[in-house]
């Protein structure tokens, strides 16, 4: 038990965040820009992404206390702290992980000027609200809440493991607009949600007088879709895994989505830009089972009716009857529909103030080659992000100071509040040697001393071959 | 040289990165985690008159009825149970006293643990109600959680032929469980 307890605080408050990646949106010394607005404005020829390792991703944690808020060496007793944090949080709160592994990535600049770039990627994504009615009844029990209806239908979570399969367009439409299209087809390996959910649990005073308390299970409809993971049950792990991965390649619940963006040059000095990412819907048509559990009971314990037996008989089966008539009211029952569920729609927008040295305008400025059609080799700006999530969108914005130090190395810090806390502060290092592409992104830099009292962190890095334009 | 600065100033960023630390905290604590629960639940209840008694004998003086409780000796409750009471209350509008007698039993219809209830007489005007707690912990507690049924016996202090009246019972128990490992 204490296991699972830690299992759970220690991925709740210390793993990775939502799949909002201010550091690398705008930084288009990357190609991987491009994936999070395919309207970006890239100066590349070519690209290719060392396979693998062009983008590898890890993101997630919790909106509400990190790992110190628990585990912190202190006098007052763990569980006190537990149970403290547990009535500091609420059922809007939520823990995420995100990784992502990109398998390929690759992109060409034709005669016509489109810049494709095109690849797959394996995604996980994992949200789950915090059910703050269920975790005090564990914690602390009904006793001091008689009169207190207790949300079931606060239980709230949705996992998918799946392959993104994506081709994209990017035109430089004219002197000041930039934009880009990106089709997805998206194979899903393994989906799961209980986003659809309500009813109570209340014990109160009884009305009815036949005993104490009653205790009310009311309105309950609770239900959990899954696809891909009902073949697994009966197979050994190896199978399992083997009968996973063949669905990577075409074979799993398919999908269809659309990524949207632009880069609007205002001026010489302003750039704005837009992306809506992952407009789209996987269709679950295979190896889909849900299940559902509707209904309605009150207990006001067990009444015994003292029959007039003789001595020798037995009496009633009050209890077995009792579980029986719970487990009457409570079927569960098993669908194999198809259903449809929205991709998690993430959107960006940035608008950014261009400054520094002109590029090329100084025989000493080390600041040549700063992008298609940037002047400048800093910027400061401000982005938005906000992600459709089951209970409501998470917003985030964020403040960033870009620079273009030499042909070698830029970087950008980013001061995001978020979900999860005001203040964030991210960074990101690009380092261009030759053709090759290296870059690195971070986020909760403030607590880099003790990553503990983060509750997000966030990374990714990659690896890529590019020919600039320029060279 | 200014490039070398830059690749300097690159690679020492990137070890910033990787030597990040989790440090302040104590991870043992987990084996301190432990769910204190209180929960509160209706128990057995009962509303009878004379013709329960007299239906087995004009002069019976007691009627017994019995039930499972196959969840006291499952693991959840008497591997974690710290404590249990039980809270009886009878309104009693016979003009005559009780006994009412639980035992709890084991499979083999051992007593693992009882629990008697004087009920005080009381009149059809004004019934009067007898509450009782009992509280059971520590090794009575390992008993009683060997139980897996209660007999439930009352005992009239005298015949109710003849006499008007009920007796009901309402009860319940509140388990305080410790969960750990």
């Amino acid at each position: 038990m204490k296991y699972l307890l830690y299992c759970v605080f220690f991925f709740w408050g210390f793993l990775l965040f939502s799949q909002n990646k201010e550091v690398l949106y705008g930084l288009d010394e990357t190609p991987q820009a491009l994936l999070l607005n395919p309207g970006a404005r890239i100066s590349n020829l070519f690209h290719i992404g060392i396979p693998l390792i062009s983008h590898l991703h890890f993101n997630g944690g919790s909106s509400g206390f990190s790992t110190y808020d628990i585990f912190q060496k202190s006098s007052v007793d763990i569980n006190t702290r537990i149970k403290n944090t547990i009535s500091e949080l609420s059922d809007r709160d939520f823990f995420t992980t995100t990784q992502q592994l990109e398998i390929l990535n690759f992109g060409w600049k034709n005669k016509k000027e489109f810049y494709f770039s095109g690849g797959l990627y394996q995604e996980f994504d994992f949200v789950f609200y915090f059910p703050k009615d269920l975790a005090v009844l564990a914690w602390e029990g009904n006793a001091n809440y008689i009169g207190k209806k207790f949300d079931l239908g606060e239980i709230n979570t949705r996992g998918d493991l799946l392959m993104v399969y994506h081709l994209g367009a990017t035109k430089r439409w004219n002197k000041k607009l930039t934009i880009g299209a990106r089709a997805k087809i998206y194979s899903s390996l393994l989906s799961f949600s209980s986003t659809d959910n309500s009813g109570t649990f209340e014990t109160r005073i009884s009305e009815s007088g036949n005993n104490i308390y009653e205790h009310l299970i009311s309105n309950i409809n609770l239900s959990l879709n899954t696809s891909g993971i009902a073949s697994l049950n009966d197979l050994e792990g190896g199978s399992a895994t083997n009968k996973i991965l063949s669905r990577a390649f075409f074979s799993g619940n398919l999908g269809v989505g659309v990524d949207l963006g632009a880069t609007y040059e205002i001026n010489e000095k302003w750039t704005a830009s837009a992306s809506f990412i992952d407009l789209g819907a996987i269709f679950h048509t295979k190896d889909v089972e849900s299940y559902a559990i509707n209904g309605e009971y009150t207990l006001d314990g067990i009444e015994l009716l003292f029959p007039p037996i003789g001595s020798g008989n037995s009496a009633p089966p009050y209890y077995d009857d009792l579980i029986d008539e719970i487990e009457e009211a409570f079927p569960l029952e098993s669908i194999y529909d198809s259903y449809t569920q929205m991709r998690p729609l993430k959107a960006y927008a940035s608008l950014k103030y261009n400054f520094g040295r002109p590029a090329g305008g100084d025989e000493g400025c080390d600041c040549l080659n700063t992008g298609e059609n940037q002047k400048y080799n800093q910027s400061v700006g401000v982005q938005f992000f906000n992600m459709f999530r089951p209970k409501g969108p998470q917003f985030a914005a964020t403040l960033f100071y870009y620079r273009k130090i030499s042909d070698y190395l830029t970087f950008k810090t980013t001061y995001t509040a978020d979900s999860y806390s005001y203040n964030n502060i991210g960074l990101g290092l690009v380092a261009n040697i030759k053709m090759l592409n290296f870059y690195i992104v971070a986020n909760n830099l403030q607590w880099f001393s003790n990553f503990a009292k983060a509750k997000s962190v966030s990374l990714q890095m990659g690896l890529n071959i590019i020919i600039n334009e320029n060279k | 040289m200014k490039k070398n600065l830059y690749l300097l100033f690159l690679f020492t960023v990137i070890a910033f990165l990787f030597s990040a630390c989790v440090k302040d905290t104590d991870f043992n604590q987990t084996d301190d985690i432990a769910l204190t629960t209180v929960l509160e639940l209706d128990f057995i209840f009962f509303n009878i008159n004379s013709q329960n008694f007299t239906d087995l004998g004009i002069n019976n003086t007691t009627v017994s009825d019995t039930t499972d409780l196959d969840f006291l000796d499952s693991g959840i409750v008497s591997e974690n149970i710290i404590r249990a009471d039980f809270y009886f209350r009878n309104t009693n509008s016979f003009p005559v006293s009780f006994l009412a007698q639980y035992q709890f039993l084991n499979d083999n219809n051992e007593i693992k643990y009882e629990v008697i209830v004087p009920v005080q007489a009381g009149n059809n005007i004004d019934p009067v109600i007898t509450e009782f707690t009992e509280i059971i912990e520590n090794n009575a507690l390992v008993n009683f959680t060997m139980a897996t049924k209660v007999v439930v016996n009352t005992i009239a202090t005298s015949s109710l032929n003849n006499i008007n009246g009920n007796l009901d019972l309402q009860s319940k128990a509140t388990y305080y469980l410790r969960i750990e490992e």
